[in-house]
C-alpha cells in the first residue's frame, strides 16, 4: 500500500453514527437517510438535507485512491497527513441568528440556505503537526503538535489547500461561511451546537487565554470538534456585512468585499462567548497572520462548473 | 448645591411614574390614517417640532430623502416656524407657535414627527406623539433627567406595541467603521477592557450668558442648563455614548468635577467637565470636555484592552491597534451622513413595519450615563447608577410668562 492508498482508508464512523442511529431509530441500511443528527428537526433549522446522497452503501470500506463517488451517511476518511474527514450531505438550514439571541450582532440576519452538494469536512481544526507536514514551517505559538495551527494568513491557508490538493489529486478548500455554519449547526438552532458552551468550546473565560489541543471538548451532533472556540477559522468568502433575508443557494460571498477582508468563523480561545456563537461572523485583513486564527478544510467533489474562487 | 437648589424631587417613584404613563396610554386610539405612509408610491406625511438651527437643517434632509412630505411644523417662536413653512411651502395654518405648538402639529394630518425641540420638552412631546399614533424621529439627547429617560423608554415600548417606529438619531451608531470596530472589541479582539479616555473638546459654542426673560431663555435654550441638560448631556453625550457602546454596559458610578470659567450665572451651562466613570469588571474611563478657548478638539475615544486598543474620532479615523488590528477608516462627514442614514432608516422602517425600535434602549442608557456624570460634577460626590435611578430627580425650569 503506497502512501496515497494508505491515506484513503474509508469507513464508517461507527460509534458516532451508530449512536446517532440508535437515538432516532433510523435504519442503517437505508443509504438515502442522512445522519440522524442531520435529520433531527430543531427550531430554526430545516429538518433534513434537501437531497441525501443518491446511492452508495452506508458502509464504504477499504482503501481507495480516490474519494468515493457516493459516500454514505457518517462516512469518514483519513488523508495523507492524518486529518480525519466526515461526509456532510447536502441539506438546508437557517443561517444567521434570531434577533433576540443574546450577544448577536446585526450582521447575522437570519435566512434560509440550501447546500446542494455534499462535502467532506475535517473533524478538527488543522493541527500544527499537520500544518508543518504540508507547509514545512510552523509559526504558531505556543508550540504543540496537536494544538491548532495559527499565525497564518488567508493566502497561506489557501496555499495549504493547494498543496494538499496537488499532493492528493482532489479539491481541498476553505469552507464557505455557509458550509461552515451548516456544519457547525449540525441540525440544531440556537447559539451553540453539541452542548452547553463550556462543554463544546475553549473561549476567553475557560481557556486560560491559550489554545488547547484539538478535540478536547465534546463534538457536535455530526462529530465535529471545536467548531465553537479554540482557533477561529478562516473561511473562503469575502466579508459582506449584510447577508440579506432572502433565501440563498450555495452562497459563497460577494465578488468584491469591503476592504478585501475575509470571513473568520467560530471565535477562539481568546474571544468572548458571543464571538463563538454559531452565527457570529468576524472578518480580518487576509494578510494578517493572527495568533487566534487557524483553519479547517473541506474536500469538495469535482464541480461541473468549477469556480475560480480559491 | 446645584442639584437641590434648582430642582424638585417628585414624590412619585419611577415605577409609579411608569404605571401612570401606562394607565394614560390605555385611552389611546390608533388612527387608521397611519397606514397611508406605508402604501406604495405615497410619501410619509411629516411634522417637524422644533424649527431652530438643527430643526430647519434636518427638515431639508428629510425632504431631500424623497420619502417624506413635510406638511406641518411648530416652534415656540412664530418666526422660526414660519421660516421653515415658507421655505417648504407649507400652509400657514400648518405652522404652529407657542409652547403647545407640538400638540397642533400632532393634530395635523401627519404620519410621523421629527422632534428637534429643546431636550427639556422631548419626553412629553414623544409621549404625546406615540399616544397620537405617530412614528417618532427624536434628536439626541432624548431627555434631560431620569424621569424623562424613563418616559422615553416607555414611549419606545408603547411605540412597538402600537406598531410605530421610534428612532433616536445618534450619528455614530450609523457609521460602518464605528460599527465594525465596536463589534470587534465586543467580540474580544482587544482582550479584556481595562481603561480608557473619552473627550469632547471644542470652542465656545452658544456664548457666555443667558438672557433673563423667559423668551430669551427659550430662544437661547442651549445656554440654559435645564432646558438643554447642560453640555454633558446635550453635546458630550456623543463621547459617552461611544464609551457605553464599546463597553456594552452602563457605568456603575461617576465621580469628578466641572464648572464655569467663562460662562456666568447659576442657570447657565458649564464650560468644562472632568469625571471618572467606573464600569463593570473594573473598567475605568476618564472623561473630559471643554467649551471654551482654542486648541485641539473633537469627539475622541480611546479604550485599552489587555490585547490592544480601540481609537475613534468623530469625523476622523476609527481603528483598532494590537494583536488583531483593524485599519478601519475615516468617518468623514459623519454629522450629516449619520443624520441622512437615520432619516433613510426611519423611512424604510415605516414602510417595512420594522417596529423593534432598537435605538431606544442604548440611547436611554447613554442619556442616563451623561446625567450620572452631570449629577456627580454638580454635587462633587461619587454617585452610583443605582442612587441616580432611585433619586429619580426631575429638573424643572419655570417658564411662567411664556405664551401657550
Amino acid at each position: 500500500m503506497n502512501q496515497r492508498q494508505r491515506a484513503f482508508r474509508v469507513g464508517i464512523a461507527g460509534i458516532l453514527a451508530g449512536a446517532a442511529l440508535l437515538a432516532c431509530g433510523c435504519k442503517r441500511d437505508v443509504p438515502e437517510t442522512p445522519p440522524p443528527a442531520m435529520a433531527a428537526a430543531a427550531p430554526g433549522a430545516s429538518p433534513a438535507p434537501a437531497s441525501a446522497p443518491s446511492s452508495g452503501p452506508a458502509s464504504v470500506t477499504g482503501a481507495a485512491s480516490a474519494m468515493p463517488a457516493h459516500p454514505g451517511a457518517g462516512a469518514t476518511m483519513v488523508n495523507s497527513v492524518g486529518m480525519k474527514f466526515l461526509h456532510i450531505p447536502p441539506g438546508e438550514f437557517r443561517m444567521g441568528s434570531d434577533p433576540a439571541e443574546p450577544g448577536r450582532h446585526d450582521d447575522e440576519t437570519a435566512h434560509d440556505v440550501k447546500i446542494t452538494r455534499g462535502f467532506w469536512i475535517a473533524a478538527t481544526e488543522v493541527t500544527q503537526a499537520q500544518w508543518q507536514k504540508v507547509m514545512g514551517l510552523n509559526r504558531a505559538e505556543p508550540k504543540g503538535e496537536n494544538l491548532p495551527a495559527s499565525r497564518l494568513s488567508w493566502p497561506q491557508a489557501v496555499e495549504f489547500c493547494r498543496k494538499l490538493s496537488q499532493a492528493e489529486g482532489r479539491t481541498y478548500r476553505l469552507p464557505t461561511e455557509a458550509q461552515w455554519e451548516y456544519a457547525c449547526r449540525s441540525g440544531s438552532g440556537g447559539p451553540y451546537s453539541g452542548g452547553k458552551l463550556d462543554e463544546v468550546a475553549w473561549h476567553m473565560d475557560n481557556s486560560g487565554e491559550a489554545p488547547h489541543e484539538v478535540a478536547g471538548k465534546k463534538p457536535n451532533a455530526w462529530g465535529l470538534y471545536d467548531m465553537h472556540g479554540n482557533a477561529a477559522e478562516w473561511c473562503r468568502d469575502l466579508y459582506q456585512r449584510d447577508l440579506g433575508a432572502a433565501p440563498a443557494v450555495d452562497p459563497a460571498g460577494p465578488a468584491e468585499g469591503a476592504g478585501g477582508a475575509r470571513v473568520v468563523r467560530g471565535g477562539s480561545w481568546g474571544h468572548f462567548a458571543r464571538a463563538c456563537r454559531g452565527a457570529a461572523r468576524a472578518s480580518f485583513n487576509p494578510a494578517y497572520p493572527l495568533e487566534r486564527v487557524g483553519l479547517r478544510v473541506i474536500i469538495e467533489p469535482k464541480s461541473p462548473n468549477p469556480s475560480s474562487n480559491p | 448645591m446645584e442639584r437641590t437648589s434648582k430642582s424638585t424631587r417628585p414624590r412619585l417613584g419611577r415605577r409609579a411614574f411608569l404605571a401612570g404613563a401606562a394607565a394614560a396610554a390605555t385611552f389611546t386610539i390608533l388612527r387608521p390614517a397611519l397606514v397611508r405612509g406605508t402604501e406604495a408610491n405615497s410619501k410619509i406625511a411629516l411634522g417637524l417640532i422644533g424649527c431652530g438651527g438643527r430643526g430647519s437643517w434636518i427638515a431639508d434632509l428629510f425632504v431631500k430623502n424623497g420619502g417624506y412630505q413635510l406638511v406641518s411644523c411648530g416652534d415656540y417662536f412664530a418666526d422660526r416656524a414660519q421660516g421653515v413653512g415658507k421655505k417648504h411651502k407649507l400652509n400657514a395654518a400648518n405652522c404652529h407657535a407657542g409652547l403647545s405648538n407640538y400638540k397642533k402639529v400632532l393634530a395635523d394630518k401627519i404620519d410621523a414627527v421629527a422632534i428637534i425641540d429643546p431636550p427639556y420638552f422631548r419626553p412629553a412631546q414623544a409621549a404625546a406623539a406615540v399616544q397620537a399614533g405617530k412614528h417618532v424621529f427624536a434628536a439626541k439627547p432624548i431627555a434631560i433627567d431620569v424621569p424623562g429617560c424613563a418616559s422615553i423608554e416607555e414611549s419606545g415600548k408603547k411605540a412597538t406595541e402600537k406598531k410605530l417606529i421610534f428612532l433616536v438619531d445618534f450619528q455614530t451608531r450609523t457609521n460602518a467603521f464605528y460599527q465594525e470596530a465596536v463589534k470587534r472589541v465586543q467580540n474580544g479582539d482587544i482582550g479584556r477592557l481595562v481603561n480608557g479616555t473619552a473627550a469632547y473638546f471644542c470652542g465656545l459654542m452658544f456664548g457666555k450668558e443667558l438672557p433673563a426673560d423667559v423668551e430669551g431663555r427659550l430662544r437661547h435654550w442651549s445656554m440654559d442648563k435645564v432646558l438643554s441638560g447642560d453640555i454633558i448631556v446635550e453635546q458630550n453625550i456623543h463621547a459617552l455614548d461611544v464609551c457605553s457602546w464599546i463597553a456594552d454596559a452602563q457605568p456603575l458610578s461617576a465621580v469628578g468635577t466641572g464648572g464655569r470659567k467663562l460662562r456666568k450665572g447659576d442657570d447657565v451651562i458649564f464650560d468644562h467637565f472632568n469625571l471618572v466613570f467606573e464600569y463593570p469588571d473594573g473598567l475605568a474611563v476618564s472623561f473630559a470636555s471643554r467649551q471654551f478657548g482654542a486648541g485641539p478638539g473633537g469627539i475622541d475615544n480611546l479604550m485599552f484592552g489587555t490585547q490592544g486598543a480601540i481609537e475613534t474620532h468623530y469625523g476622523g479615523a476609527v481603528k483598532i491597534h494590537g494583536k488583531a488590528p483593524y485599519p478601519g477608516g475615516d468617518t468623514g462627514n459623519i454629522y450629516m451622513d449619520g443624520a441622512v442614514a437615520n432619516i433613510a432608516t426611519f423611512c424604510d422602517s415605516i414602510k417595512a413595519g420594522k417596529v423593534d425600535n432598537v435605538t431606544v434602549p442604548p440611547s436611554v442608557r447613554s442619556n442616563l450615563t451623561s446625567i450620572l456624570g452631570r449629577i456627580a460634577a454638580y454635587t462633587g460626590n461619587k454617585v452610583t447608577w443605582d442612587e441616580m435611578i432611585k433619586a429619580n430627580e426631575k429638573l424643572i425650569r419655570n417658564l411662567d410668562g411664556a405664551k401657550d
